[in-house]
């Protein structure tokens, strides 16, 4: 037998596509070792050994949803499997025999047009109304100490709830991440729109508050979107409602997409933006 | 037993289905059909109860020991039913703008097929409501000038004709650089300009929201700036644009007044750059951006050799690019190979560096050659690969203009430093570039 | 503001060079499968498309062509309703002259002059046509199609179709059933004795039957016929059976001595309805002419020499090529040597959206002319990139109920180089023969870049 059993080191294929600038850091950062924590099939999911946020990068493909941590390749993802070795870095996600660069970048946290409270106060209605998969939170105290508090601008009870729900529900993105993060997103984007300073404020101090310890008490890939929500960086259907109310378009469209993301993260993610909206709109006439 | 409503499959399709769901195991009876009259006779005999149902609508009724097992397969087989008719309708691949438009999902149109058959494109993209960038040059000025017209009554932007650079939202379009993105936002009369600037502010650490290309021609008086003037106003309403800049050869004076009252009315910050009229250079005008942004301007990243002069070639493959530094050395003899006289019939000189490969093979003793590399999207994938062994091989002092950013295909400092390993100094300002070029001692060049 | 928020999603079109460029970034994308337009066409296109009134002509054309709702009020005879004086005969296509006359064409006038009772024999017919002694006129100058040789002489009887929406009106003949017969340049005793049954027999009943049933819905008895499988060209069987069965008990109650004869012949003929279909055809087109700026094809009609076309903004003329050789099936021991160039008015189906148009909803045919399935879905989407509609009514069940495609563009044909796909019977050249296959045919390119070229003066 003269068959030999070593392995040939095969080549790296360069592929090319778009990255979200809050994966930057990482990509730019001296190469690091990454594992892959799960596999979709539009989707991969890369823990990378740091410290420094992003430490979760969502490589993704075709129609996948544009996760404000994710690298979008223009080819199809390679063939790995959970617990597969990686890296990240100098420019680079090097994952199963592929090597990725970004040619594109995108902004996950595009400003919002200005908007007046009377007609963000009209557009909310429209946000209540809108039915769908309930929440996988629906009537739980924290949430209804959440809302109460962040609409009242009371910070210990907003961080009270904040605390009990982080990484609260099953799942890659716990049900109370979910709503935090829409919590977060609405209160710092429509604050901002609509002038509302007290909303921003109290965006920064929740945002604090919830990554503090995200690491510890979430999911590697939900305290990653934690800290991502924290900055104001979202998924697009986060965003195209966000700017459906700021520009006082019907938000029904939106929300519809928005509804579809994972098995209750759309109707999480609402049901934050909802509190937020409604927090921003307190805080403005409190004003 | 159920109705459902808003299904529709053919009586074959669903007599297959039928069948299948009566051999599963476990199935007494199953009757998958319109619920037509006759069909809903036919469930009553078998001793099922009917709810009221039209024949539009689905009638399923099953018997079984596990009826939740027989309607998930049910659903399987319907499911498949679905699939299969969108399978088939892959489509015909599309041959016009208009039929690729009626496909619907687009935002944007990119023409760069021969000039002469750009308009029928770049209008089905208007009549379609799409905004447009024409990449083609060549198009007649009438052409150029009705498709404006058209944009403006369906309210579009059309960028170019003979536009090269646009990037929307991080995507570049024809030539363009690998930008962050940031709060400025470019309306660029001249591709290479708009390269150069945006270049620079991200070497500074600043992204652009958008660049607009509105063609060499827009600020004519002919075609009056109706793309700038529209560009100006869609950055103006983009809450991610916190300033402008407004890159431009110099317009006419009429079309430059009518620039002037749109940027006067705008509530966005205007930096304009326009060249040859003693106002700043692309550089600078990147430098007041900054300033504007409440930024410092770095020093800009170069590799420089000692300053040499001599007679001055200058071998340009950007139009701005070149026009900005004749006017900064003062004299020399610049020749514009970007331009439509040596662009048809063969590729431009980003894609296909040969004229000028051969035009610095031909540099003489005495000779100080200056030349632009442009990097980014669609630009020649290594040009340092060719470049470099012809500067070493030209011995003559040769001077580059290096536009492009670190997060370029081709690499910015890679490319530099094959360029400057060759024997040349490289500047990734072309102001600076130019300025390097030496207290002359003959700025005439050869006659 | 859908341009500078959210992804971009790029139409491409030209240089793959940049499209490569937008995949690298993983840009959505839609590329456009361009060539360069006809040979000769880019000045003429250039000119034609920049024409201010384009876009709102067409636009309103092709409305008028979709939105005609036509229907069958009456049969009366050719003579009565177009005052057509003895002597005087339609024929398909654009104006032809007996020299330049192909065999069926020639056979089907012999035919009607023996019919008109103009000429003693065959041979007589013949040198009295030769000699100019009769009068050759486009069914299309007269609202009236006709199918192959299209030829109608006063005597004969007449499908006339309204249109309920614009109030037009067109013709066409009564079909003859298939073999020999006049339409295939047939002209023997038997397709004589056939004709004067039709005119003495099926036309009255017909036209008495019409009276009972009122005016007949021909817009929603085609839309039925392509879900049941017709592409109203080569197959007429689901809409001659639906033509029957809203007719038969008025036949019955009108004219009971000949309801029989009369039933069994409609019946046996599977193309009973084509000519109906025509008229149809003809009205709806019609609506759809003279709109000044239009680039609509209005008609395509051969003669068995030349196709020609009409355009709406350039009124009556003609603009012509030479009429191909279809491909396809041939009857017996028939062969491509025994073919007749194209022939025949029945092309105002593809024009108003049916017939080759609507080849994905005919799968039963597509071996009969010449195909698979596939072939079938892939000639009628190639069809979309040549027109300007989609048929609100007409649709394809199998293209998930999409309307068919309607109203061909001139500047589309000529950008694209797709002609439109037709569908035809094939006649035998040799006078008298009759039907020897059917199969597909392309139209001659030029007979579009004419048009264009007029357009563009």
């Amino acid at each position: 037998m003269t068959l030999g059993t070593q392995r040939r080191a095969l080549p790296r294929t360069h592929v090319t596509g778009a990255a979200s600038s809050a994966v930057r850091p990482a990509l730019e950062s001296p190469r690091r070792p990454a594992r892959v924590l799960a596999t979709f099939p539009l989707c991969v999911y890369l823990e990378i050994r740091t410290e420094q946020e992003p430490t979760t990068i969502a490589v993704i493909t075709g129609d996948a949803t544009r996760l404000p941590n994710s690298l979008l390749t223009s080819g199809a993802l390679p063939q790995v499997t959970v617990g597969d070795d990686a890296s990240v870095g100098d420019g680079s996600v090097e994952l199963g025999r592929q090597s990725l660069r970004a040619r594109r970048w995108w902004d996950p946290a595009p400003a919002l047009p200005p908007v007046e409270l009377v007609r963000l106060a009209e557009s909310a209605t429209r946000l209540t109304a809108c039915a769908g998969r309930s929440p996988g939170l629906a009537g739980n105290g924290a949430i209804a100490l959440l809302a109460e508090g962040c609409a009242a601008g009371s910070l210990v009870r907003a961080v009270t709830a904040a605390e009990q729900l982080v990484g609260l529900g099953p799942g890659l993105t716990p049900s109370g991440d979910d709503v935090l993060a829409g919590l977060l997103l609405a209160l710092r984007h429509l604050g901002a729109a609509a002038r509302v300073g007290r909303a921003v404020w109290l965006a920064d101090w929740l945002a604090a508050t919830v990554t503090f310890d995200a690491r510890t008490r979430t999911t590697p890939i939900s305290a990653t979107l934690l800290h991502c929500a924290a900055r104001g960086e979202a998924s697009p259907e986060v965003t195209a409602v966000l700017r459906a109310l700021a520009e006082s378009r019907p938000p029904e469209p939106a929300l519809g997409r928005l509804a579809r993301l994972g098995h209750t993260s759309g109707a999480d993610l609402t049901q934050g933006l909802r509190i937020g909206v409604a927090s921003v709109l307190a805080l403005g006439e409190a004003a | 037993m159920a109705v459902r409503t808003g299904v529709y499959h053919d009586s074959v399709s669903l007599m297959r289905v039928s069948s299948a769901l009566s051999e599963l195991a476990g199935v007494e009876v199953a009757i998958v059909a319109m619920a037509t009259k006759l069909n809903l006779g036919l469930a009553r005999d078998l001793g099922f109860e009917l709810p009221p149902a039209d024949p539009s609508d689905l009638l399923v009724a099953v018997r079984a020991d596990d009826v939740d097992a027989a309607t998930g397969e049910l659903d399987r087989l319907l499911g498949a039913l679905s699939s299969r008719q969108v399978a088939e309708s892959a489509d015909y691949p599309p041959r016009t703008t208009r039929s690729a438009a009626r496909r619907g999902g687009a935002s944007v149109v990119l023409v760069s097929v021969p000039g002469e058959y750009a308009f029928a494109e770049a209008a089905d993209a208007i009549e379609a409501g799409l905004d447009v960038m024409v990449f083609s040059d060549n198009v007649p000025l009438e052409q150029e000038v009705r498709l404006k017209e058209l944009a403006a009554e369906r309210g579009v932007l059309v960028m170019g004709p003979d536009c090269g650079t646009a990037v929307i939202g991080g995507a570049g379009l024809g030539f363009a650089n690998v930008l962050r993105p940031g709060p400025v936002g470019v309306v660029a009369a001249s591709g290479t300009g708009a390269q150069q600037v945006t270049s620079l502010l991200d070497l500074a650490g600043v992204g652009v929201s958008h660049v607009l290309g509105v063609g060499s021609r827009d600020l004519s008086a002919e075609v009056g700036g109706r793309s700038t003037t529209a560009a100006l106003r869609m950055l103006d309403e983009d809450p991610a644009t916190e300033l402008i800049v407004l890159v431009s050869k110099p317009p006419s004076e009429e079309t430059a007044r009518a620039v002037r009252e749109v940027v006067e009315k705008l509530r966005t910050p205007v930096v304009t750059a326009l060249l040859g009229t003693g106002g700043p250079d692309l550089t600078a005008a990147a430098e007041a951006a900054l300033r504007a942004l409440g930024r410092e301007a770095p020093r800009w990243p170069s590799w420089p050799r000692p300053a040499v002069s001599g007679r001055l070639r200058g071998l340009y493959s950007g139009g701005t690019l070149c026009t900005e530094a004749r006017i900064i050395a003062g004299g020399g003899e610049f020749v514009d190979y970007g331009d439509d006289a040596y662009t048809r019939g063969r590729a431009h000189p980003m894609i296909d560096p040969t004229l000028r490969l051969e035009a610095l093979a031909s540099a003489e003793p005495g000779d100080v050659v200056l030349m632009d590399v442009v990097l980014g999207h669609g630009a020649e994938a290594d040009p340092a690969a060719r470049l470099a062994p012809a500067i070493a091989a030209a011995g003559v002092p040769v001077v580059i203009a290096l536009i492009g950013t670190e997060g370029d295909p081709q690499g910015l400092r890679r490319q530099a430093e094959a360029l400057y390993a060759a024997g040349a100094s490289v500047f990734t300002s072309n102001a600076e570039a130019a300025r390097h070029v030496g207290t002359p001692t003959d700025k005439r060049g050869r006659s | 503001m859908t341009l500078l928020s959210g992804e971009p999603h790029v139409i491409t079109v030209g240089a793959d060079l940049l499209g490569e460029a937008l995949d690298a970034q993983a840009v959505p994308r839609t590329a456009v499968d361009w060539r360069p337009p006809l040979p000769g066409t880019s000045a003429a296109l250039a000119r034609v498309l920049a024409d201010p009134r384009r876009a709102a002509a067409n636009e309103r054309a092709v409305g008028r062509l979709t939105s005609a709702r036509p229907q069958l009020v009456g049969v009366r005879p050719a003579g009565e309703v177009l005052g057509l004086a003895p002597g005087t005969f339609l024929h398909a296509g654009p104006p032809i002259t007996w020299e330049r006359a192909s065999g069926p064409m020639r056979g089907a006038l012999i035919g009607a002059m023996l019919f008109e009772g103009l000429a003693s024999d065959p041979a007589d017919a013949a040198d009295r046509l030769a000699a100019g002694r009769a009068t050759l006129e486009p069914c299309h100058h007269h609202r009236t199609v006709g199918p192959m040789a299209g030829v109608v002489s006063p005597s004969m009887w007449m499908f006339e179709v309204d249109d309920a929406e614009h109030g037009g009106t067109a013709y066409c003949s009564l079909n003859e059933g298939l073999g020999k017969v006049l339409r295939y340049g047939a002209y023997g005793p038997e397709v004589l004795a056939r004709l004067r049954w039709m005119g003495e027999v099926l036309g009255p009943a017909l036209a008495a039957a019409l009276r009972l049933t009122g005016p007949l819905d021909l817009r929603a008895l085609i839309a039925q016929a392509l879900q049941m499988g017709d592409e109203l060209h080569n197959r007429n069987r689901a809409a001659t059976s639906l033509l029957v069965r809203e007719l038969a008990p008025a036949v019955v109650d009108a004219a009971p001595a000949h309801a029989a004869e009369v039933l069994r012949f409609v019946n046996g003929n599977d193309h009973f309805f084509l000519n109906p279909a025509m008229a149809a055809g003809k009205v709806s087109t019609d609506a759809a002419r003279n709109i000044p700026g239009s680039s609509l094809v209005v008609a395509m009609a051969r003669n068995g020499t030349d196709f020609g076309v009409q355009v709406s903004g350039l009124g009556d003329r003609w603009f012509t090529g030479p009429a191909g050789v279809p491909d396809g099936l041939y009857l017996g021991a028939y062969g491509p040597a025994d073919a007749n160039p194209d022939i025949g008015d029945s092309t105002i189906t593809e024009t108003s959206g049916l017939g080759g148009f609507a080849m994905a909803a005919a799968p039963a045919i597509v071996r009969f002319v010449g195909g698979e399935v596939s072939d079938a879905i892939t000639a009628t989407r190639s069809m979309y990139e040549i027109t300007l509609a989609e048929h609100p009514a007409y649709q394809i069940p199998g293209l998930g109920f999409r309307g068919t495609p309607v109203g061909i563009d001139v500047t589309l044909v000529a950008r694209t180089g797709v002609l439109p796909v037709v569908n035809t019977g094939i006649a035998g050249r040799v006078a008298g023969t009759g039907q020897v296959g059917a199969g597909l045919v392309s139209p001659p390119a030029e007979a579009f870049v004419a048009a264009l070229n007029a357009l563009a003066d």
